[in-house]
């Protein structure tokens, strides 16, 4: 097991983290910048270095800075988190020439999930099921008009260097088509450094679902059943739950034999979640493998009885599979809200100091957090404030456990979006799992008619 | 609810039209507003939303927490481990520098040497004068050496950090006079 780890990142994760470490025996190092000074990482870590000033790009997302602080803390391991560095190939590579384990799949896959084109060949040539699309990179506009053609109206046109829903345009018209193939080429460049595209068919009315998986250094891969991530804004998860209300065992056992074949077939290792969607016939289809442990994790926590971070690490220190996680099992259902510092009608951020801070409890509740009272949301990172999971039995428990929780919880000084999660919760179609990511938006639509009229 | 302000006693305001109040107070709720202030003919108000959430109660106090400073950097870890990770020297939080002097901080994370080479001599020491862009240290990063240059004119009168001891961003290095201020 590791001596020293540094948490490559900050907030709820980092936390988290460190939580794990702590369990683990292992020495904590925190990294920060110096907007954040008096986070509760920086406190709560055996040591802290200050690594930049607040922009990310001058210190959370700074390789040099973070390699430098690690050597000086003399660390055996790095936790990128999720963001910033921790699908990020080439830190990878700088912390293995550095002799610091960087937990994580390794260098070659954490590239070949990253070129989001390139994933989806290597995945549907291991037997996952893809998106009727392009073969690759759609070079220019001649293409662009075969694969139309081929595949049909409607289709999405997807940055290759992209993901996380970023990089993304529909075409619903062939007069659209090559307008908007230039434009995400040019947007692609802007933003991710590669005008490379690809495109695929448009899947209407989808439903997000995501499978959980696990790897060793030893070959061996494991997946911990699905979550459902439908409801979203903008494609930003807004809201996670496990099990998905429309997966049977007997789906979820194929797909998950498919996922972990598949995963072996091409090396991964440490924590990862393949995405699907879901189409209203019921076909599900890959579109991308983040190669990292997610936001969205205390779910399938929840409903497995595994510590993902805990497992992360132990099995970068070279621990076996089948002694890390036994057989896995499902139970009950857990729910997880994302609450943020924004306006929860127009989605504006709203940093600033929190005046108040209660956090609910009670029986299958639990908080990730790093805010408290007096604690200072800054506008240079996300906005997460908290992580609201409930857990129930069933699914009605969850969500009545969720709604209470929601109540219970007191943020004052900053805006968040728990009035929106409580009115999520009350929607009828979520009660009965009827949506696609199309429901915030369908909802937001119906609200803002019945205002109006 | 709204909180009012005692200005309104001190400015002498005669007769608080109270019906003025309120119809200020259903003018914020109408534009969800959260604070107003008011001045007319004499009277000031200042009209604040105790809490903007809907969850909050009206009146209800929530403890505040204490404003507390974190502690400094932790001190000294030395680690009674075996030799795989033998004991470091944290970054320490440097001593602060005089008032009158000018910082000079690093700009990266790394470990202070204060000569060019082990058995070099240092390249400043205590009452030496420099000049902008003079090579005050080497701080090294990932086994690159960084040369760290003044950014002012004048006289080193404080060494903050010790030979071959780490630093982190923005620790204070030196203390110098800017040249052509008062001792």
């Amino acid at each position: 097991m590791f001596k020293k780890i540094l948490i490559a990142n900050r907030g709820e994760i980092a936390l988290r983290v460190l939580s794990a470490c702590k369990e683990l025996g292992v020495r904590t190092v925190a990294v920060y910048s110096e907007a954040d000074r008096h986070s509760l990482h920086v406190r709560f870590a055996d040591e802290a270095i200050c690594i930049g000033p607040p922009r990310s790009s001058e210190s959370y997302l700074n390789i040099p800075q973070v390699i430098s602080a690690a050597e000086i803390a003399n660390v055996d391991a790095i936790h990128p988190g999720y963001g910033f560095l921790s699908e990020n190939a080439n830190f990878a590579e700088v912390c293995e020439a550095s002799h610091i384990t960087f937990i994580g799949p390794t260098p070659d896959v954490i590239r070949m999930m990253g070129e989001k084109d390139r994933a989806r060949s290597e995945m549907a040539a291991a037997g996952l099921p893809v998106i009727p699309g392009s073969d690759g990179i759609v070079p220019d506009e001649e293409s662009a008009k075969k694969v139309a053609a081929e595949v049909g109206l409607p289709l999405m046109i997807k940055a290759a260097e992209g993901g996380g829903g970023r990089g993304m345009r529909m075409v619903r018209t062939k007069k659209e088509l090559i307008p908007a193939f230039q434009t995400a080429r040019a947007e692609a460049e802007q933003a991710f450094g590669s005008p490379n595209v690809y495109m695929e068919k448009l899947i209407e009315r989808p439903r997000h679902i995501e499978f959980q998986v696990l790897g060793d250094r030893h070959g061996n891969v494991i997946h911990l059943g699905e979550r459902e991530c439908s409801l979203q804004r903008r494609h930003q998860k807004l809201l996670e739950e496990s099990p998905s209300p429309i997966m049977d065992a007997a789906l979820r056992e194929r797909m998950g034999k498919k996922v972990v074949e598949a995963l072996k077939k091409v090396g991964y290792s440490s924590a990862g979640t393949v995405e699907f969607l879901r189409d209203a016939s019921g076909d599900i289809y890959f579109i991308e493998m983040n190669a990292r442990i997610q936001v969205e994790h205390p779910v399938t926590e929840m409903v497995t009885g595994v510590d993902l971070v805990k497992s992360q690490i132990r099995m970068a220190a070279g621990e076996r599979l089948k002694d890390v996680v036994g057989p896995v099992e499902f139970r009950g259902h857990a729910i997880e809200c994302r609450i943020n510092a924004e306006d929860p009608d127009t989605f504006t951020p709203s940093p600033g100091r929190i005046t108040a801070f209660r956090v609910p409890g009670g029986p299958g509740i639990r908080v990730d957090t790093a805010a408290y009272a007096d604690a200072v949301v800054p506008p240079y990172y996300d906005s997460l404030v908290a992580k609201l999971i409930a857990y129930g039995r069933d699914r009605a428990e969850a969500t009545a456990r969720m709604q209470g929780a929601l109540d219970g919880f007191v943020i004052e000084g900053i805006k968040t979006t728990i009035p929106l999660h409580k009115r999520i919760l009350a929607e009828p179609h979520f009660v009965k799992g009827e949506f696609d990511t199309y429901f915030l938006e369908r909802m937001h639509a119906a609200q803002v008619q019945a205002l109006s009229a | 609810m709204a909180k009012k302000s005692k200005a309104a006693a001190s400015t002498g305001a005669a007769n608080v039209d109270l019906g003025e109040v309120e119809r200020v107070l259903s003018f914020m709720e109408k534009h969800g507003l959260d604070e107003l202030e008011y001045d007319h003919q004499g009277l000031h108000i200042r009209l604040k939303k105790a809490g903007g959430h809907p969850g909050a109660h009206a009146g209800a106090s929530y403890p505040r927490a204490h404003g507390q400073e974190p502690p400094a950097a932790p001190a000294p870890a030395v680690s009674a481990s075996p030799a795989s990770n033998p004991p470091v020297a944290e970054p320490q939080p440097t001593p602060a520098v005089a008032e009158n002097l000018h910082t000079v901080k690093s700009p990266i994370v790394g470990t202070f040497y204060s000569a060019p080479s082990p058995d070099a001599a240092p390249f400043v020491s205590v009452g030496a004068r420099v000049e902008v862009g003079q090579v005050l240290c080497i701080i090294e990063a990932m086994k690159l050496m960084n040369e760290i240059e003044s950014d002012v004119a004048g006289e080193v009168v404080q060494i903050l950090v010790e030979n071959g001891h780490p630093v982190e961003y923005g620790a204070s290095l030196f203390g110098i006079r800017p040249a052509g201020k008062k001792k």
